[in-house]
């Protein structure tokens, strides 16, 4: 069900920016996350979903995302968003 | 459900809420479910509208039921939730693909709106006093029970599923449900080392309880600890594990939820699910996707030290498993058994 993970380009810890946009990936990416920066907790392989994907997507990542960098406020709460990895670019620190 | 893990119904306390909870129900599975399923057959010529038509002269309109004069509020509405449940459930049964036309979910959430409000189907409104409301359901419910049973009706005579397929499907649907959940909960409490294989390996480690793995995507376990409760939505549609853990709660699609869950996931949990949690404990939100589906590992309640797994298992409701709740204390669950 999951490929090996030497295909990840991320690591756990990476910390990495949202793509803005990107016409070619899956287009189920939660809008609210495009353009935010957020830390890589998980790796979890490229799935194999035949049911709802066409084709086989990237490797897939859960990253960290604090609610206030996210939607502002002071709150210290999280979020964990399942991204493929053609959605994500290195962040700086 | 033989194993309803959902808090035994004690005496209705909220007709109102109950019958918002029917109301967006039955139009969740009738818009999103049963009609974009009979448009996409219409439209690949598997069962055409002019099928169901000749369909309905074999199935007679169901009796009025006597409810209404029989029941009070209360017996009105326990029969509504009971319907839905078969409707439901019937839902499930008409939609077997047939080998030679696989369908795709991308395609069915094209057909359901979920990409384009063009596409909707539209709702009616429920508006008017509960006894208004409750008589609207009880019509639409007949209605839309009738479409269902026509449809089967079809599949059967144009030979789309045969009549063992469905008798299979009714029962690996009976066979799931949240009480798998509840047990996956019960076995890593009590194992350490069946704890260690789901985290790591999700889905792969229930066969050891006989449950059937599924093949939705890769499971997802969050572990609630003294520092962390995690909580779980899917924004964009309703992804869960459906094929192991059955049916999410009713408000897990509902767009407010979803929306105030990610902005305010401390605030939500407090003010809509009544679990206020300490400033010590961070609370975190999983969005699931259709590739990871998640679900979370409430902590063991204390006062539960040599219970039995089968009695553990019964502490954890179905919002537990989206986090949505902590598991049921003893002492609540001597309560309502009571």
């Amino acid at each position: 069900m999951t490929a090996p993970m030497a295909t990840h380009r991320f690591h756990v810890g990476d910390r990495v920016q949202v793509k803005r946009t990107n016409p070619a990936g899956n287009p189920r990416t939660p809008a609210y996350v495009r353009g935010k920066s957020g830390i890589v907790t998980a790796l979890h392989g490229s799935i194999d979903n035949p049911l709802d994907h066409r084709g086989i997507y990237p490797p897939l990542c859960s990253v960290l995302f604090p609610v206030r960098d996210v939607f502002g406020g002071i709150s210290r709460d999280t979020l964990s968003v399942d991204l493929h990895e053609d959605w994500l670019a290195p962040a700086g620190a | 459900m033989t194993h309803s893990t959902q808090a035994a119904h004690g005496h209705m306390q909220d007709h109102e809420a109950h019958v918002l909870a029917v109301e967006a129900d039955l139009e969740y599975w009738r818009t999103k479910r049963l009609e974009p399923r009979v448009l996409q057959l219409h439209r690949r010529g598997v069962v055409t509208l002019y099928d169901l038509l000749r369909a309905a002269a074999h199935i007679s309109a169901p009796p009025i039921a006597a409810s209404s004069a029989e029941h009070d509020i209360e017996g009105r509405i326990r029969a509504l939730e009971d319907a839905l449940d078969d409707y439901i459930r019937g839902i499930g049964l008409a939609s077997i693909d047939p080998p030679e036309h696989p369908s795709v979910i991308e395609d069915t959430r094209k057909e359901r709106g979920d990409y384009d409000d063009f596409f909707r189907i539209a709702k009616p409104h429920h508006d008017g006093t509960l006894d208004e409301r409750i008589a609207r359901l009880e019509h639409e419910l007949r209605e839309y029970q009738r479409l269902l049973q026509v449809l089967m009706h079809a599949l059967l005579e144009k030979g789309v599923v045969t009549a063992e397929q469905i008798e299979r499907q009714r029962a690996f649907l009976a066979g799931r449900g949240a009480w798998n959940g509840a047990r996956i909960v019960a076995r890593a409490w009590v194992d350490p080392a069946f704890k260690q294989a789901l985290l790591t390996r999700g889905r792969e480690a229930v066969r050891e309880l006989h449950i059937p793995p599924g093949r939705l995507g890769k499971l997802g376990v969050a572990e609630n600890t003294a520092t962390l409760h995690n909580v779980v939505v899917c924004t964009l549609c309703s992804c869960y594990p459906h094929d192991l853990l059955g049916d999410p709660p009713w408000w897990y699609r509902d767009d407010s939820f979803k929306e105030s869950v990610v902005r305010d996931p401390r605030g939500t949990l407090a003010h809509r699910f009544d679990l206020p949690l300490p400033e010590s404990v961070e609370v975190r939100v999983h969005d699931s996707t259709s590739d990871v589906r998640w679900m979370v590992l409430p902590r063991r309640p204390a006062g539960t030290e040599g219970w039995s797994e089968e009695e553990l298992a019964r502490l954890v409701t179905i919002d537990a498993l989206v986090g949505a709740a902590e598991a049921l204390s003893p002492a609540s669950i001597a309560r309502t058994e009571r």
